[in-house]
């Protein structure tokens, strides 16, 4: 990945002096509709880092196959500021209401790429602070990165320092090191309550298995399983900054569901 | 004789109001802020969103430096910051103004930076500035309390402080300007737009993003607003169709509370008091930018005849609920969970809390499942309706009433089915008690 952002770096440079300024990432030179066993052919050999990282990352390996054109389209002008623009995520991630794209859109990045991304100039990087605000691919596939895998992620505070400081280095195109040290400590601070609020529940139902059958436990396990998504929702409201996801969404979601959980449980004897 | 009697009230007044006054500023004087400040310290990030209280320079860099230095070094460091400003009118002022740079509003020292709070910008901005501390006296909710506030409620002193860090993030809007003018931009017309209210306006208890695109004028405003010239005040004439600001902020009016009647549905208000019939002429006037006079009274009515309605619900659920804790059939009793923030566990008085004047607010966890229940209805479903009664979004009335009705239903059949139990039998030995112990609660107990 660091050698793929030199050689970047190094094209950016004699693409930048060449044309006077923006980063050209496309070749302007070709036109034309292509396939993607054609993008594939030509691309191993002027960017092999590139289709290397896309084939290590979850989108090559998914069932749906996402390939070049599912992102880029079919036509080679238009390629790479397609791409980076976030209507091409949001279609095959669950679109506007799900979770993963609404806790950004809601957010303050989001918000302001509502309205913000007609007045962005899509040729450019993704890096360096080119945009006001950063799109989904801005940190996810932060400078072109295709592995989307090892770029920006879930989790992240559970990674080496290494992995850490690159994503740290994102941030830093437009926020102080030490803001974001503390937001990323005070998200996985967060998340780590949220999943104490699971592991209750969890050792809760645990415990009541060794008195009650599986049909007495059923209502509490549905509850148990909605928790699962208030959890997804605290670790997207913190990735994503949105805070109706980290709160409405997510910790007194979990807080109704642990007591509804405790109601069923401490109510089973009258079944009896 | 007798005159002699008024020393005693006089005397005792005395002692009692300086100690009053003295006990408020002791109970403030603590690690953490507000009245419940002794009970609690904060998390580092709080020096981000309360600056004021908790904010601590870096002492990483050492020296003082100029605006052009500032800017010099961190177009390297922090790239987007600089790109910002220099789209900003700080980096290029109007009538031969003075350029404001970075130390201008953070300082000069390194060590010695500061964050800028509504007083900073207020230096330049003091029509804004003064029009947002005034607001204060429209009272809560508005913006500038809503730090304060958050920091008084029970729930947010009692939780772990890296839980409800969620909610300053939106409440820091009392602390800083850039909650709406983001940084380092800094721009009016993006503050004109809906975009600029629905990262804190969203979501169950006050869906005012939602209700508002949904609308008609959120319609007209998501099919053309992008090609409205952003730059005009927010007055007469000026924009096809209202947004958040237009009607809350007409004219650039930054007291955003001054013609709330309802506020936020959260407690029944009478809104034909004088008061709020001044209010009421001002919001027929406003409406009048577009609308006939009648035509925009009659949607008022209809606004107070949906409150009307859910509160009707709402007293009715909360009848339920009272008649069950008079009966001590809510299962657990306030004695076998977690007191009610703030409360002491050996307190001789527990109680459950229902009903806005009890605290209902701070009642949503360590509670029972049919309080939790109330709670939903009465912050989720209730405000829905509200909110879609408020902007124009009639589905969203239709399911704030249709959720309050199943709400009610369940609350009804839950109360009986603790009755047919009957008292005393649903208790459990204090001894094993799941609602006082697991990892969360005992967390909770002992982290805030």
């Amino acid at each position: 990945m660091k050698n793929y952002g030199a050689i970047q770096s190094v094209f950016f440079c004699i693409a930048s002096l060449a044309f006077g300024g923006f980063s050209i990432a496309a070749d302007l030179s070709v036109s034309g509709v292509f396939n993607n066993e054609q993008c594939i052919h030509c691309h191993e050999k002027t960017e092999g880092d590139l289709i290397e990282s896309w084939r290590k990352s979850s989108h090559a390996k998914s069932e749906k196959l996402v390939d070049c054109v599912a992102c880029h389209g079919t036509e080679h002008e238009s390629a790479a500021t397609k791409a980076r623009q976030d209507q091409v995520c949001v279609d095959c991630h669950g679109g506007a209401k799900d979770p993963v794209v609404h806790s950004y859109s809601s957010s303050k990045h989001g918000a302001l790429m509502r309205i913000g991304a007609g007045q962005e100039d899509w040729n450019k990087s993704l890096s360096m602070a080119n945009y006001r605000v950063p799109g989904c691919a801005y940190c996810h596939m932060h400078a072109g990165e295709h592995d989307v895998t090892t770029s920006v992620r879930r989790d992240i505070m559970q990674e080496s320092e290494a992995v850490q400081d690159e994503i740290r280095a994102v941030c830093q195109d437009c926020h102080s090191p030490r803001y974001i040290t503390r937001l990323l400590e005070n998200g996985e601070a967060m998340l780590e309550i949220a999943r104490k609020k699971v592991r209750e529940a969890d050792s809760l139902i645990q415990q009541a298995e060794n008195e009650f059958s599986e049909q007495q436990l059923l209502p509490a396990k549905q509850q148990r399983l909605k928790m699962q998504q208030h959890l997804i929702n605290v670790s997207l409201g913190a990735g994503h900054q949105s805070p109706d996801y980290q709160w409405w969404h997510g910790q007194p979601a979990l807080d109704g569901d642990l007591l509804r959980i405790k109601g069923f449980i401490s109510e089973l004897p009258m079944n009896d | 004789m007798r005159t002699s009697y008024v020393w005693i009230p006089l005397l005792i007044a005395a002692i009692a109001v300086p100690l009053g006054f003295y006990y408020v500023d002791w109970s403030k004087s603590g690690e953490g802020a507000g009245l419940y400040s002794r009970d609690w310290s904060p998390e580092a990030i709080f020096a981000y969103w309360n600056p004021d209280e908790f904010y601590k320079s870096v002492e990483s860099v050492v020296g003082e430096f100029s605006g052009e230095q500032c800017v010099e070094c961190h177009q390297a460091v922090t790239p987007g910051v600089v790109n910002d400003w220099r789209k900003s009118g700080h980096s290029k002022p109007a009538n031969n103004q003075a350029v404001v740079y970075c130390s201008d509003c953070h300082g000069n020292n390194h060590e010695d930076l500061h964050l800028p709070t509504p007083d900073v910008c207020g230096t330049c901005h003091n029509v804004q500035h003064d029009q947002f501390t005034d607001e204060k006296r429209y009272g809560f909710p508005s913006h500038s309390l809503a730090l304060e506030r958050a920091m008084d409620a029970k729930h947010f002193a009692d939780k772990p402080k890296a839980e409800v860090t969620a909610c300053v993030q939106c409440h820091s809007v009392a602390s800083k300007c850039d909650s709406c003018h983001t940084r380092h931009v800094f721009s009016a017309a993006e503050a004109r737009r809906p975009e600029a209210c629905i990262t804190c306006h969203s979501g169950p208890p006050h869906p005012d993003d939602e209700t508002y695109f949904h609308s008609k004028h959120g319609q007209l405003y998501l099919a053309e607003g992008e090609n409205w010239d952003w730059s005009k005040p927010l007055s007469k004439g000026n924009y096809p169709a209202p947004t958040c600001a237009y009607c809350h902020m007409d004219n650039g009016k930054h007291q955003v509370a001054d013609k709330a009647i309802w506020k936020f549905g959260l407690k029944q208000v009478n809104p034909l008091t004088s008061g709020n019939q001044i209010r009421r002429k001002q919001w027929v006037e406003l409406c009048g930018d577009c609308h006939e006079k009648d035509w925009s009274a009659e949607q008022l009515r209809q606004l107070d005849a949906e409150r009307k309605l859910s509160w009707s619900k709402l007293y009715e659920a909360e009848a339920v609920l009272k008649d069950l804790r008079s009966e001590k059939l809510m299962q657990p009793s306030a004695k076998q969970r977690p007191p009610y923030p703030g409360d002491s566990p050996d307190a001789f008085l527990q109680y459950q809390r229902i009903g806005f004047f009890e605290g209902q607010a701070s009642a949503f966890y360590n509670v029972s499942p049919i309080e939790r229940d109330y709670f939903e209805m009465w912050y989720f479903d209730n405000l829905k309706s509200y909110k879609g009664a408020a902007h124009g979004d009639a589905s969203f009335v239709d399911e704030g009433q249709a959720a309050m009705d199943a709400s009610l239903e369940t609350i009804k059949r839950n109360a009986e089915r603790l009755r047919s139990a009957g008292e005393g039998k649903l208790d459990k030995d204090t001894e094993g008690n799941i609602w006082l112990e697991g990892e969360y609660t005992e967390y909770n107990r002992d982290h805030n």
